[in-house]
Formats: structure tokens, C-alpha cells, sequence
């Protein structure tokens, strides 16, 4: 029993691996047709962020959002519910964040105002998290129309709000005040921009961790997630799971609005960070919706996110920015076949172990 | 005016049209193509370059068919033969899709100083036909392709109901086991009804570039795929309940251009008609009730022994 946990471990990481890899290199061997030498802007990039503080530690400040929508996708992917409108919590938790510490900041002490902009972007998040999920309880509506339908309502009210009740003071673009440096996420590391959200965010992950496997609730909620029937009849109401896992999906998403606006954007752009959902989604697959593996996979995604800035960066190379989303799409393609090549080299293991034992009886 | 907005809301209901209709034949075959926003994308990028590069727009439908094919047929694979999870898949391609879009645009034509142009679709007033008063305004003075909608709502119709490609159509995704019993090769035919969706969701996809616009964004779909997807769902998978259903979501489409160029009326805010669709799709998402959903609707299917 052991030693076949050890070789589906062994086959996982080797599998992914090769898929992340494979997707590195084709979406370089795609640079070759703007005449970019992909080795080169490769390498010059990743000697960018092994020699340079600032730069390796904007792969942690990438990731520490990733981490929150990506646990909002795990979470009710958990229970076989489907939350494709992360992208919308995430604005509802960045607005709630931005509005707040906009009319708070100067006048209560920094650490007051970010655990209350916290909790108000958390429950905003979770406001229309929980909304999709009573949708879902009381009609029976379908979560994943639902939710991916929520992101665009959200989207045409912060471009709203942009534009009226929270338009910069100048009046000029469609984007808020700068918030003021008393209510900034504090510094993690000096002299770079990462900030305390990254470890708010691992810290989500590993109570999310202890959430789904250490108490009743994440039983449950796996075991709807397993067979909403058989936990029905034994006592588990599958429509009250859905509320709650709903709420906290919302509310992990909304936390991930709180970190940007605070930690890093300091300002509410419109159309800021539009794949972030999508980009959570495709990270909770890699980590197969394990909160823990959540993290790495993250950082992962925002070594990704890097390496593409810095190779744009480089002078005179001129490599597009749409080669994040081309790696980012490439390794999430080939992470999903590399699901398919684990369950073709089980079958066969498998079938050779029979082989094996046949021969020996 | 009623009949501008009408006959507006005719043309606009055409790329959902054939989007929510080709989507509807893949989910009786127990497919969901939840790819088809990236369909529609690279269908408008594909509309683009074919009608920029040679000049002509039937050159243009075509590689928006071919690219709408290509991204199905790569959909189709991962999901019918490597089994694996749909949604996943498809959202893993509609990032691909934005991704591979801006970079070959990008290949194709470097960093143009104006925005690229191309004439759009120009409207065919039908001899006759449009001069009847009213509905030779609403049915008659189209594009081609609202024309090629028409013809073809009765054909896939009769295809899927009354033929027995239908029959088998209906059957894999009802009972796979059965059909695959009674000779019909599942997979297979499942895979082809994905194809035929990414060629239909590629015409989708240029409608907005070469039928509409004139140009391409690679924000220019913004959810319509998904609100083909939604229709699909709301009508039942019923090809008639598809047809209603884009007709309502274009005029809910022409309704919100209609408002925003008159400012909302002073005083509704432009971005709530920009919402408009979306939130319809929500509120009927919600009000309907009884669905038939096809019994093995995102199910791979696994032939035993």
C-alpha cells in the first residue's frame, strides 16, 4: 500500500513538472515568431529575479492574491459546487477595501483601520458569494451560470462607481484617490514591495486546510461534495452546505480585493487584474484543490507572472505582455492532460502488478 | 422606433444565435462546450486577420471556422477521449484564447500607430422581400449571415428531431450505453457535435469583428460566449427555447445600445444597461424551473471491458 502512495506521489510531481515545463517552452518557442531569441530573454530574465531582491520577492507579492481566489475555487469545488465568479468577489472585496480606507485612513490608528477593511472586504466578498449560494439553495438556480454572470454585474458597478461616488478627486480618469501610507499594508521585507497580505494569505490556506479536514463542517462539506444523496440521508443537508460554502468562497475571494488595494495598488484602477479568477481556478487544478499545495502553486503562477514582466522589460526585445496569458494557458492545458497521463500509467501499473501476481500463483 | 430597436434586436440575436443553437446539438450529445467563449474569440480574431489579410470576407468566415474548429477540436480531445473535467478545460482555453489572440496579433501586425480597420459585412436588402412595410425592415435588410441563420434554424431542427443522426445525437447523451449497444460510436459522434459547435461559435466570434465592428479587441466578446452558453440552458435544450432565447438577449442587447445612446434617459447610469444582459440571464437562471437536462450532460463516457 505504501509503496504505491509513494509512486502516485513519485508520478504527480513528475507529471506536472513535465507539463509546466512543456508549457514554458512552447509558449518561448512562440517568441521565435516576433524573432525573439526565447533562450535569451529566458535567461535574462530569471538572472533578473535570482539577483535581485526586489524582483524574486514580486514573485511572493503575485501570488499572495492567487492564493485567496485560488482557495475560493477549492473551497467550493470541494463540496462539487462550481464558483467561477471569483473575478467578482475579488472587485467587490477590492471596492469595499478601497471605499473604506478612503474614508477611514488619518483618522484611526493603521492596524485598527486594516483589521476592520479586512473584515469589510471579507464580507463583502461574501456577500455575493452568499447570494449565488441561497440563489442556489432556495431556487435550485445553477451556481456556475450564476456566478460566472455575477463577475460582469460586478464589473459594470465598480466601472460605475469609478466613474461617480468614488472618481478621483481631479476628475480626470476613471480611477479612485491614492489611499494614504498610514493605511498601506506594511512593508514584509525592506526595500521591497512585498507586504503582510502575502502571510494573511498563507495563513488562509492553512485554516482552510484545517477547515476541510479537521472539523465537522469540512467533513461535510466533503462528503456533499463526494455524494449529496448519501449524505443527505445520512442527516447532511446539501442546500445548507451550499450557503455556507458559498459564503466562504465569496469571502476568501473578497480578501484577495483587501490585499491588492491595500498592499500593492494603494488605488482602484478600472479593469485592474482581470484574470485573477480564471488564474485561481487554473492554480486550484494544479494543486488538485489541496489548500496546502494552493501555496505552491501560487508562487508557481507568480514566478510566471514575473518572468513574462521582466522578459517585457528587456530593452530592444520587445516581448508582448500577452505572453503571461499564453504560459499561464499552456501549463494549465497540459496540467489537465497530465491528469489523464496519471490515470493511464496507474491503469497500467496496475495491470502489470495483476500480470505479476498471475505468474505467481 | 419600436421597429428599429426590433429589428436591431434581430441582428444582434444572430452570433448568439448560432452559438446558442450549436451548443444545444453538443449538449444533447452530453457535451458542454464551456470553451465557447474562447471559441467566439479566436473566431473574431480568425474574422479579422482572413478578411484584413486578403481583402474579402468569406476568407474571413472561413478562418474564423477553422480557428473556431481548431480550438474545439483541442477541447473535444482533453474532454471526450481524455476524459477530463469540463469546465476546467474550458477555462484553462478561454485564457489560452486571450492569450494566443493579443500575441499573434501582435505577429501579424507589429504595434499599429491607428487601430486596424476592415470594412464590415455590408447589408444585403433581400429584392422585394425587403420592401414589404415592417417586416422587410425587421427580416429583410441583413447581413449574410442573419440570412444563414434563418436557413439553417429549420435544418438543424429537422436534424436533431427527425433524422437519425439526431436520433443518435439524443441518444448519447440520454443513454450512452444504449447507443453505444445499438452501433453508435459515442465518443466519436460526441467529438464531431463539438467540432460542428466550434465551427458555428467561430462564425459566432466574427460576427462581432467582420459583421459588426469592423475591428478587433481582445475584449470584444466580453461574455457573450457565456450568454450563449446560458441560453442553451435556459431553452431547455430545445432548439425552438434557443431561438426564443437569443431573441430575447438581443433585444436586451439592442435595448442597451438603444439606452445608452439616448444617455439613459438622464437618469439610469450606462453601466447598468452594459449589466443588463447578465443580470437577465441571472433573474431567468433563477425563475425557471422543470429542466430537462440531457441525463448524461458532462459525463465522459467510458466503455466498459
Amino acid at each position: 500500500m505504501k509503496r504505491i502512495l509513494n509512486a502516485t506521489w513519485r508520478d504527480m510531481v513528475l507529471t506536472n513538472f513535465a507539463a509546466i515545463v512543456a508549457g514554458i517552452v512552447l509558449s518561448g518557442a512562440l517568441l521565435l515568431f516576433l524573432g525573439i531569441d526565447p533562450i535569451f530573454v529566458f535567461s535574462t530574465s530569471i538572472r533578473a529575479i535570482l539577483t535581485d531582491g526586489y524582483t524574486a520577492a514580486d514573485i511572493l507579492l503575485k501570488a499572495t492574491p492567487l492564493i485567496m481566489t485560488a482557495l475560493a475555487f477549492a473551497f467550493t469545488y470541494k463540496a462539487n459546487l462550481f464558483n467561477i465568479g471569483a473575478q467578482g468577489q475579488f472587485y467587490m472585496g477590492a471596492i469595499a477595501a478601497i471605499w473604506l480606507s478612503l474614508e477611514l485612513q488619518n483618522r484611526i490608528p493603521t492596524a485598527l483601520l486594516l483589521l476592520i477593511v479586512l473584515i469589510v472586504a471579507l464580507a463583502a466578498g461574501a456577500l455575493i458569494g452568499g447570494l449565488i449560494g441561497f440563489l442556489k439553495e432556495r431556487f435550485d438556480s445553477n451556481e456556475f451560470l450564476v456566478s460566472m454572470m455575477s463577475s460582469y454585474v460586478v464589473l459594470a458597478l465598480m466601472n460605475y462607481l469609478l466613474r461617480t461616488f468614488l472618481k478621483e478627486t481631479k476628475g480626470e480618469y476613471p480611477q479612485t484617490d491614492p489611499i494614504a501610507r498610514s493605511a498601506w499594508l506594511p512593508n514584509l521585507i525592506k526595500g521591497t514591495r512585498l507586504h503582510y497580505g502575502f502571510i494573511i494569505s498563507v495563513l488562509f490556506a492553512v485554516l482552510i486546510w484545517v477547515l476541510l479536514y479537521k472539523t465537522t463542517l469540512g467533513f461535510r462539506i466533503r462528503a456533499v461534495g463526494q455524494n449529496s444523496r448519501a449524505s443527505a440521508l445520512s442527516g447532511i443537508s446539501p442546500t445548507k452546505i451550499y450557503v455556507i460554502a458559498f459564503l466562504i468562497s465569496g469571502a476568501l475571494a473578497g480578501v484577495a480585493g483587501f490585499t491588492e488595494m491595500n498592499g500593492v495598488q494603494h488605488m482602484l484602477i478600472q479593469d485592474f487584474n482581470p484574470e485573477m479568477g480564471a488564474a485561481g481556478l487554473g492554480i486550484a487544478i494544479l494543486a488538485n484543490a489541496n489548500p496546502i499545495g494552493i501555496i505552491f502553486a501560487s508562487i508557481l503562477y507568480g514566478a510566471l507572472n514575473v518572468i513574462g514582466t521582466q522578459m517585457g522589460r528587456i530593452p530592444g526585445a520587445n516581448v508582448p505582455s500577452s505572453i503571461v496569458s499564453l504560459m499561464q494557458g499552456f501549463v494549465m492545458l497540459f496540467v489537465i492532460m497530465a491528469y489523464y497521463a496519471r490515470t493511464k500509467i496507474a491503469s497500467r501499473r496496475e495491470k502489470n502488478k495483476r500480470k505479476r501476481e498471475a505468474a505467481l500463483s | 422606433m419600436i421597429i428599429n430597436l426590433l429589428s436591431r434586436a434581430i441582428t444582434m440575436s444572430t452570433p448568439l444565435f448560432f452559438g446558442s443553437v450549436s451548443e444545444v446539438v453538443a449538449e444533447r450529445s452530453g457535451v458542454m462546450v464551456t470553451a465557447i467563449e474562447g471559441i467566439f474569440l479566436l473566431g473574431a480574431w480568425g474574422g479579422f486577420v482572413g478578411t484584413y489579410l486578403w481583402g474579402n470576407a468569406i476568407f474571413g468566415l472561413l478562418l474564423a471556422m477553422i480557428c473556431g474548429i481548431a480550438v474545439a477540436a483541442i477541447y473535444g480531445v482533453v474532454t471526450i477521449f481524455m476524459k477530463q473535467h469540463q469546465v476546467v478545460t474550458g477555462t484553462a482555453l478561454n485564457i489560452l484564447a486571450i492569450g494566443f489572440c493579443a500575441f499573434f496579433q501582435r505577429v501579424l501586425f507589429g504595434i499599429p500607430q491607428i487601430p486596424l480597420q476592415i470594412q464590415p459585412l455590408s447589408v444585403i436588402p433581400i429584392p422585394i422581400l425587403s420592401e414589404i412595410p415592417v417586416l422587410g425592415e425587421l427580416f429583410f435588410n441583413k447581413n449574410i449571415l442573419t440570412y444563414v441563420a434563418y436557413v439553417i434554424i429549420p435544418i438543424i431542427h429537422y436534424m436533431l428531431y427527425h433524422t437519425s443522426l439526431g436520433l443518435a445525437i439524443r441518444s448519447s447523451g440520454e443513454n450512452p450505453q444504449a447507443a453505444d449497444v445499438a452501433g453508435i460510436n459515442v465518443n466519436r459522434l460526441r467529438f464531431l457535435t463539438v467540432l460542428f459547435a466550434g465551427m458555428m461559435g467561430g462564425i459566432a466570434g466574427a460576427f462581432y469583428s467582420v459583421g459588426f465592428l469592423g475591428m478587433f479587441t481582445t475584449n470584444m466578446i466580453g461574455g457573450r460566449g457565456w450568454i450563449a452558453f446560458a441560453i442553451c440552458f435556459l431553452g431547455n435544450w430545445q432548439i425552438t427555447g434557443a431561438v426564443i432565447g437569443t431573441f430575447v438577449f438581443g433585444l436586451a442587447e439592442a435595448l442597451a445600445i438603444y439606452m445608452q445612446s439616448i444617455g439613459g434617459g438622464g437618469f439610469f447610469p450606462n453601466e447598468l444597461f452594459i449589466a443588463f444582459p447578465y443580470i437577465l440571464t441571472i433573474v431567468l437562471t433563477v425563475m425557471r424551473r422543470n429542466f430537462s437536462v440531457p441525463a448524461n450532460l458532462g459525463i465522459p463516457y467510458i466503455k466498459e471491458g
